[in-house]
């Protein structure tokens, strides 16, 4: 469904100079699977993310999804995936119902086949009592639940969650999560962004460590703690990533002795 | 493109902005309470003023000769053209104030009197003064005439005496000006004494026929006070004018009836005018000078509030996104948000109109029923006639789409709405600036003097001239020619403003600006540290913006060391500051950002050497295009207004043969064909290619190019040269076969204006018999090409451009990223080729 080669995406950085916040990323998500991305902040995932949304262009590499070149069939591949991520607020001036229609029409959903899916959606996100509320007046809960419906109003086929749990309490975080769940158990292809090890544990089936632009690690939760002989998700990824730096320091300073 | 997209686009966009309190505010409450609220607050202004009545103070009343001037302590009211006005200046005189008059005031006349008092010192010493200093005058004109004859004072003691009288007078001047400026008199006159019995003396004189005695009788006249820089004083004396004016023609008729001579004597010539304006052309002309200009900043206005909600508002809420991963391509969510931008801006721009001018038209005939004055006469105004009010809205649908489109790619750029507004506000200025242009009744769609279709191109300025005219007389046929070509380019500014928000909204660098804090001192660091091989985009605009401050800011250093230099040195002093202008202005920016900016000055500025092919081409082209740029502006000149002064001086310079060929061939060719180069074809060509995409290159390099020749002309011709030296300068990836095309072009311009005026002294007639006759014809103007040669031109030039484009076509596949890449790996540096296409 989701395959992504060599991806690069470089960026002119007033501070650093030219920095690359993907370096050279290839990773492949099937139907029916979670593909968890997980890495601290600033570590390119929603660099990634966004190229798949066809929202920025990448310097290099490929990435296509269902088959669509992001690059050559932005609109195509927009009309398969589902997106939210904390960038992709809801309108304040209008109301959740008004916001899922309006992305139906534009996802090219006919009048009654809009109208039965959004009373579905409704019904099982639990969102009835808010349907007329302007997204001014809503709570951050109401608001990541109108983001979901909105994202998935089209039925998507792919569906990418860049830290969808980001600022939310736990009853919420928890409600948002089984969404997730259940969208997987449709079959759905999803990708699923964030730093917090639970949810990957909870949720993902294969998961990718991001650091720095580049893939640390690949591969199921076992594999990886069979791998790098650690049982623990957290040391896993610390280890992971202190070991990643020390390197990046050792290169440097063997290339500053190199020059010197 | 999916029309129904952008049709749901603009639907919810224009919802979101009606449920938005701010844009409610701009587009309903402010045009339906404000000016209604502005006329009531007017109108009760109005009631509330009562003009304060100045204050005239006249000393020497007794002296005041027949018929009654002074009513109490007003004039009579019979001398007022409107009789009202009398209550407007209040009379106080000395006999008055020494009768004990004036009431309450009684004090304070008495201190006026003494102040006015005090004056008439001053004006009676300034007037022995003046009358010393004639004489002493008279005196020093006989002295430079007659040097022989004897004087009773030598020439030095005569001028001596003039210089102390001058000193002594501006003293009691600025003492009269100071005197006058701290009293509360607005105007003040002195009646000489004896004036009335002078004047009667006059009138038994004339009665007795008696001319010789009028003839050498003199008496003191009176004087009459007033401040020019006073606008108290200035109202004053205009009435006071008035009033003494209509008095003393009631003398001179007692007089002449006296003396039985006919009222006629007075009115030789007795002219009268005669107004054609009709009452529904007088509101013709309040609408046409009112309109355009409200309308064109309304529609700015209308657009600026919507757009940056639109796109700046979009980011700053965190919206964005959300749009943008929507199936609608960006070009139909511009389109969508712009139709949102212009219905705002046009409803804006009506609404604002009809309530401005029914409030106007409402206000007027209410002050109009009071029957006062000017306000009378303008309560007759109507609104515009139908078709003058179907110009207005045709007119305003190109008005407002071009200015929707410019701030919706401003307000795109913006991250916040905040910036946007900062963005926009400067486009308001300009908007007002140009209206304030257009007001002027000397700024025309359709000059009468001076035949030039320039306006009629320029974007806003058209509009607003055509509507101007168009609302004065809508069957105006001479503005009515104009209509085409106005909405013609309105829509192509309207397109390309549209292209450019397109083009804002689908760079990454635009919608994803990071919200970093700017450090000019970091800026400048990433500059000097991440050098490229070439300049970028933003450089390269900001040396051409450096071109054009350069050469503002020499303008003036330029214009005084011409001027200095005596009229015979004149020509060459100018053909040496074109050069070293050439020299420090053009080339010097592109070098010096080329050396602190890149890190290869040969890859910026192309100087490698050209495949032999470029060069002969180079060398060709010239003798082509030569003729056909000269007809083409020829045929072209009803449409440019007139060439400056200094144009034409400076193209003189070229034909006579004062100035030595060769100075003339460095300073018109060999230097601009150097520098402009190295600036236009180096620097900023290189850098707008950076993006790869090298036809947009080309045109914004040679509209840069033709920009810095400012002069409309050349503007325009320089453009097209830009285009073609572009062209070659790109394929050859050379710059020297531009400067060989840009030197003998300009070197055949030099020949042909030198060749007219040798011709022309002499060598007409054997020249018209010979060979070359078929070719050009000699005419007033200079040489002139004949069809046979504008065709053979015209074919071959075709054909040596066309090489030009394919051979790089050819040389550009081989050469794509792909190409070096097979892999179509690009290394994330190379990610910006250096125009290969």
């Amino acid at each position: 469904m989701i395959s992504v080669q060599h991806l690069t995406k470089g960026f002119d950085d007033l501070r650093r100079g030219w920095v690359a916040a993907l370096d050279h990323v290839s990773f492949e998500v099937r139907p029916g699977e979670i593909f968890g991305l997980l890495g601290p902040n600033g570590a390119g995932k929603t660099t990634c993310l966004r190229i798949l949304s066809t929202v920025l262009r990448p310097s290099s590499g490929t990435a296509t999804v269902s088959g669509f070149d992001v690059v050559t069939h932005p609109t195509e591949v927009r009309k398969r995936i589902g997106f939210m991520s904390n960038n992709t607020g809801i309108y304040d001036r209008m109301t959740a119902w008004e916001m899922a229609e309006y992305y139906g029409r534009l996802y090219g959903l006919s009048e009654d086949v809009l109208k039965l899916r959004l009373e579905q959606l409704f019904d099982t996100l639990q969102m009835n009592d808010f349907r007329d509320t302007l997204g001014a007046k809503m709570s951050t809960g109401m608001k990541q639940k109108a983001s979901i419906a909105r994202a998935i109003v089209h039925d998507p086929p792919v569906i990418i969650f860049d830290e969808p749990t980001c600022g939310l309490d736990v009853l919420v975080a928890r409600k948002v999560l089984a969404i997730v769940q259940s969208l997987k158990d449709q079959g759905k292809c999803i990708i699923f962004s964030t730093h917090i090890m639970r949810e990957v544990e909870k949720l993902c089936d294969r998961i990718a460590i991001i650091h720095k632009g580049t893939i640390l690690a690949m591969g199921t939760l076992p594999e990886l703690q069979e791998q790098y002989h650690q049982p623990d998700t957290e040391e896993l990824f610390f280890d992971l990533i202190e070991r990643h730096d020390e390197q990046c320091r050792t290169t440097q300073s063997e290339f500053r002795l190199a020059n010197s | 493109m999916n029309w129904q997209n952008v049709k749901l686009i603009f639907l919810r966009e224009v919802r979101d902005q009606l449920r938005d309190r701010r844009t409610l505010f701009m587009i309903a409450v402010l045009p339906l309470l404000l000016y209604p609220a502005m006329g009531i607050g007017m109108l009760q202004m109005t009631l509330l003023f009562t003009e304060q009545p100045r204050t005239v103070v006249i000393l020497g009343e007794k002296h005041l000769p027949p018929p009654q001037l002074l009513d109490g302590d007003k004039f009579v009211s019979n001398w007022f053209l409107n009789p009202t006005d009398t209550d407007k200046l209040k009379v106080i005189t000395d006999t008055s104030v020494e009768l004990g008059g004036g009431g309450l005031n009684a004090s304070r006349n008495l201190r006026l009197i003494e102040q006015a008092r005090a004056l008439r010192e001053r004006v009676d010493q300034h007037t022995s003064l003046s009358t010393e200093l004639k004489q002493a005058e008279v005196q020093q004109r006989e002295h430079l005439m007659n040097p022989a004859a004897s004087f009773d004072e030598s020439l030095a003691a005569l001028q001596v005496r003039m210089g102390r009288l001058k000193a002594r007078q501006a003293v009691i001047d600025h003492e009269l000006m100071e005197l006058f400026a701290s009293s509360q008199i607005q105007v003040l006159i002195v009646i000489p004494d004896g004036l009335k019995e002078n004047i009667e003396r006059v009138n038994r004189l004339i009665v007795e026929r008696d001319n010789s005695q009028v003839e050498g009788f003199t008496y003191p006249r009176p004087t009459i006070v007033k401040n020019r820089a006073d606008d108290k004083s200035v109202v004053a004396y205009a009435r006071v004018r008035e009033v003494l004016d209509a008095w003393e023609d009631e003398i001179l008729r007692q007089r002449l009836s006296a003396a039985e001579l006919p009222e006629e004597l007075t009115r030789p010539v007795g002219s009268a005018p005669l107004d054609l304006a009709a009452e529904e052309q007088i509101s013709a002309n309040v609408w046409s000078k009112m309109f355009p200009a409200l309308l064109v900043i309304m529609a700015v206005t209308g657009a600026f509030y919507p757009a940056v909600d639109v796109a700046a508002g979009e980011k700053e809420r965190g919206t964005m996104e959300t749009l943008l991963i929507c199936p609608a391509t960006r070009t139909e969510i511009v389109l969508g948000k712009f139709f949102t931008v212009m219905g705002f801006s046009m409803s804006t721009a009506l609404l604002n109109l009809l309530s401005i001018g029914t409030t106007g038209q409402y206000m007027l005939s209410v002050a109009g029923g009071a029957g006062k004055g000017a306000l009378a006469q303008a309560g007759a105004v109507t609104l515009p006639t139908a078709p003058a009010l179907a110009w207005l809205l045709i007119l305003l649908i190109p008005l407002s789409a071009f200015f929707s489109a410019m701030c919706l790619a401003l307000a795109t750029f913006a991250r916040s709405s905040k910036e946007g507004q900062y963005y926009l506000t400067p486009l308001l200025m300009v908007s007002i600036g140009l209206t304030v242009f257009c007001l002027s009744p000397a700024v025309e769609i359709y000059p009468v003097h001076q035949a030039s279709w320039f306006y009629s191109v320029m974007p806003v300025v058209n509009i607003a001239l055509l509507l101007k005219a168009l609302l004065l007389n809508p069957g105006n046929t001479g503005a009515l020619i104009f209509a085409g070509p106005v909405l013609a380019t309105s829509i192509g500014y309207s397109l390309l403003a549209l292209w450019w928000a397109i083009e804002q909204f689908s760079s990454e660098g635009v919608l994803f600006r990071d919200g970093e804090r700017f450090e000019p001192a970091l800026w400048f660091k990433h500059l000097l540290r991440d050098k490229e091989p070439t300049p970028n985009f933003t450089e390269a605009g900001f040396c051409f913006v450096l071109i054009m401050l350069a050469q503002f800011v020499s303008m003036k250093a330029l214009g005084q060391s011409i001027a200095s230099v005596s009229a015979d040195q004149m020509g060459t002093q100018m053909l040496k500051l074109m050069v070293i202008q050439q020299l420090a202005i053009i080339a010097c920016p592109a070098l010096f950002m080329a050396l602190i900016l890149t890190t290869s000055v040969r890859q910026t500025l192309r100087l490698y050497l050209p495949d032999w092919k470029f060069l002969a081409v180079a060398a060709v082209l010239p003798f082509l295009l030569h003729p056909l740029s000269l007809e083409l502006m020829a045929s072209l000149s009803w449409f440019f207004p007139q060439l400056p002064e200094g144009a034409v001086r400076l193209l003189k310079t070229m034909g006579e043969g004062e100035q030595p060929f060769w100075l003339l061939l460095i300073a018109f060719a060999a230097a601009p064909a150097i520098c402009e180069e190295l600036a236009f074809r180096g620097f900023v060509l290189t850098g707008f290619c950076r993006n790869g995409r090298t036809r947009l290159a080309i045109a914004l390099s040679a509209l840069t190019f033709g920009v810095m020749h400012m002069i409309p002309q050349q503007v325009f011709n320089a453009t097209l040269l830009g285009i073609v030296l572009g062209l070659i300068a790109l394929r050859s990836n050379s710059l020297l076969p531009g400067v060989l095309f840009h030197f003998l072009f300009n070197s055949l311009a030099i020949l042909r204006e030198r060749a007219s005026v040798q011709l022309a002294n002499g060598h007409a007639e054997e020249f018209q018999h010979s060979i070359w006759s078929s070719f050009a014809i000699l005419e007033a103007g200079g040489l002139r090409y004949t069809w046979l040669t504008l065709v053979i031109s015209g074919v071959a030039a075709s054909a040596c451009l066309w090489w030009v484009w394919q051979a790089g076509r050819v040389k550009a596949k081989s050469e794509t990223v792909e190409g070096l890449f097979p892999s179509g790996l690009v290394p994330v540096k190379e990610q910006h080729p250096t125009c290969v296409s």
